[in-house]
């Protein structure tokens, strides 16, 4: 079988908005209490406004990125390993072979419970790894793809 | 042994112990209401206490049972929740057995039994004190069964009982600390430095108005007082430290039988754990900065147990101390895998070191800045975290290396807080790998990479930070398509 490159699916694009909107809402919280500092506590005044900066920043570059981040995601199951890559500034990838895995988890939040999405982690005796976001289905697809090629490959390890 | 038994009473202590090393603190409880002695608290203390140190660990005692069959050990315990533990013989990873100086007399020891499960940090079975033999017979029947094959070499060869017992009896390698080397082996040791931080505790606690008194007497001379007492205070921890190794590691034997390593060692509590060769995770030799200058390694094995974890520096140690240029030798026969010379690990070295003693600056940056800034008069403290950032950084590039030795043998060599370490890991015991770059590394040809291996209950990543990429890439790709 040759790897075949998967990409996530479009959907989990908006699920970065959304959690870009998350962390604007919890900083912007919290720049709400270190105002309340400066206000009544006599704390300075360069804290409330260095968190409205970060405020500002954070999500602004956290959805700028959203369209690199989509870009450099993938992963590719191949007969002997599962690969998954990510990261467009520090790029990561990680091979894990079909044999040395324990098992595959699919869990979803909230948000990804409410876009049918979920997210996979394949778990080896020492490490565990996760793909942020799957279709329901593609992810059902991909445990029982890499449960059928752990089985085949077995090697009682560690 | 088909119906459940009992541990030896003596057990018992070894229950009492454990409860005193857990609510020591009672005692000090016990003693600030001293002076309210007819005081409701003070009694309360009291019956906690003889609730804690006899009544409990004796219902513990009562309550655990162990069986000893031909497939499986099974231990039943627990007061109100009942646990039945089920060990197939297939599934131990090692077997260690602990005998105080006091148990011997009577031919008993505690029995730790351990399995990769990831749930506990504690074994699955301790038998606080059991007959010797019922270790003997649990090394039997794990013979007996037939142990998974993992490495390419080993063969799935079921072995008969009979047979094993036979073969079990001769050791194919065998080896046994001599006193110098112990003697070097306790002297080298860095444990010293833990002592020392019990030994400045203390110090703290002697009351104020001695010390005070002390200084005043000797004020004309305080520096050398200081001095003197810190060298003092030094040499007295490094003594407690080689003693406490001296104890520890006292009468070491290693022993190879065909499919098993077996360590032994301690003067007052002797301390055998044996492993499964092919349940080897990785083996690390392993330099202190102390052991650098003298040329000595220690080496250990990485296995999925925590039967290791009370040993020196949380690892299996199967050769506490051994000159350069006989560890590999010496180690062959051991482990067959282990190359026969110390091998060539230039291809992933670093090439240039400046990248690590900038991250290992730039690590320390802020601290060093905030102790410059506001304690201006310390900024000598800045100057020295800097400098031994520095020189941290420049020796994890001199001590970055390693090479694929075999088809089926990594090499990985790292530096970290001044001790080097060289794992040797099969290829099959790595559990994944990474590889990383950062879009400016891609000027720079540099690359890092990451080998995940299980070790105790949790991951080691060994990481080499700032290789040539083309080495890293090679590493694994070989990894990613190995068949």
């Amino acid at each position: 079988m040759q790897p075949t490159t998967h990409h996530l699916p479009l959907r989990i694009k908006q699920i970065w908005g959304y959690s870009a909107l998350g962390s604007f809402l919890v900083l912007f919280i919290i720049t709400g209490l270190l105002w309340l500092t400066y206000r009544y506590w006599d704390w300075a005044v360069w804290i409330p406004i260095a968190g409205l900066v970060l405020t500002i920043v954070e999500p602004i570059v956290e959805l700028a990125f959203i369209p690199y981040r989509y870009q450099f995601t993938r992963y590719q199951i191949s007969d002997l390993a599962v690969e998954m890559q990510a990261g467009f500034i520090f790029q990561k990838r990680v091979a894990i072979p079909i044999a040395r895995v324990q098992n595959v988890t699919l869990n979803a939040g909230p948000l990804l419970q409410w876009q049918k999405l979920t997210k996979v982690t394949v778990a080896t005796a020492a490490t565990s790894h996760s793909i942020e976001g799957l279709e329901l289905p593609e992810a059902e697809q991909f445990r029982e793809q890499i449960m059928r090629l752990a089985r085949e490959a077995r090697h009682d390890n560690a | 042994m088909t119906t459940p038994k009992r541990t030896h009473p003596l057990g018992l202590f070894q229950h009492i112990a454990k409860s005193l090393k857990a609510y020591w603190f009672l005692f000090i409880l016990l003693l600030s209401q001293w002076h309210h002695i007819n005081s409701i608290w003070f009694w309360g203390t009291l019956t906690l206490m003889i609730f804690v140190f006899l009544i409990w660990p004796t219902l513990k005692w009562l309550t655990l049972s162990y069986i000893v069959t031909p497939d499986a050990i099974i231990v039943h315990s627990g007061i109100f929740v009942r646990h039945h533990e089920h060990i197939p013989y297939s599934r131990i990873q090692t077997v260690q057995r602990k005998q105080w100086f006091y148990l011997r007399p009577f031919h008993l020891e505690e029995v730790l039994i351990e399995t990769a499960s990831h749930d506990d940090s504690a074994p699955e079975a301790r038998l606080a004190a059991v007959p010797t033999s019922v270790a003997t017979t649990i090394e039997h029947y794990r013979h007996a069964a037939p142990v998974p094959a993992t490495t390419a070499e080993a063969t799935t060869t079921s072995v008969l009982p009979a047979e094993a017992t036979t073969t079990a009896a001769t050791a194919l390698a065998h080896y046994r600390i001599n006193s110098r080397d112990l003697i070097k082996f306790g002297l080298t040791s860095l444990i010293f430095i833990p002592f020392l931080l019990v030994l400045l505790g203390l110090y703290n606690k002697i009351p104020k108005s001695f010390t005070n008194a002390l200084i005043d007497d000797a004020s004309h001379m305080a520096l050398a007082l200081l001095i003197g007492g810190a060298l003092l205070i030094i040499v007295l921890a490094w003594l407690g430290a080689f003693f406490w190794t001296l104890t520890r590691y006292y009468h070491f034997e290693l022993e190879r039988e065909p499919d098993q390593l077996r360590a032994a060692k301690g003067l007052f509590q002797r301390n055998t754990i044996t492993a499964p060769l092919a349940r080897i995770q990785a083996v690390r030799i392993k330099q202190n900065v102390l052991r650098q200058w003298l040329h000595l390694q220690t080496v250990q094995v990485l296995i999925a147990s925590k039967a290791a974890s009370d040993d020196d520096d949380n690892d299996l140690v199967i050769m506490p101390v051994i000159a350069n240029q006989t560890v590999y030798q010496t180690m062959t026969p051991f482990i067959d895998w282990l190359p026969q010379t110390a091998p060539d690990l230039s291809i992933l070295r670093v090439p240039r070191n400046w990248y690590l003693i900038r991250n290992a600056i730039l690590f320390v940056a802020l601290p060093a800045i905030i102790i410059a800034w506001f304690w201006p008069h310390l900024s000598w403290i800045s100057l020295l975290l800097v400098i031994i950032a520095g020189l941290q950084g420049r020796f994890a590039g001199r001590n970055t290396a390693g090479a694929l030795l075999k088809a089926d043998l990594l090499a990985l060599q790292t530096g970290h807080f001044w001790t080097r370490e060289v794992y040797y890991v099969p290829a099959d015991k790595i559990q994944s790998m990474r590889f990383q770059q950062s879009i400016w590394m891609k000027k720079t040809q540099l690359a890092h990479l990451t080998v995940n291996v299980r070790h105790g209950n949790h991951n080691q990543a060994i990481e080499l930070r700032y290789i040539p990429v083309t080495a890293a890439q090679d590493l694994y790709d070989w990894y990613l398509h190995r068949a």
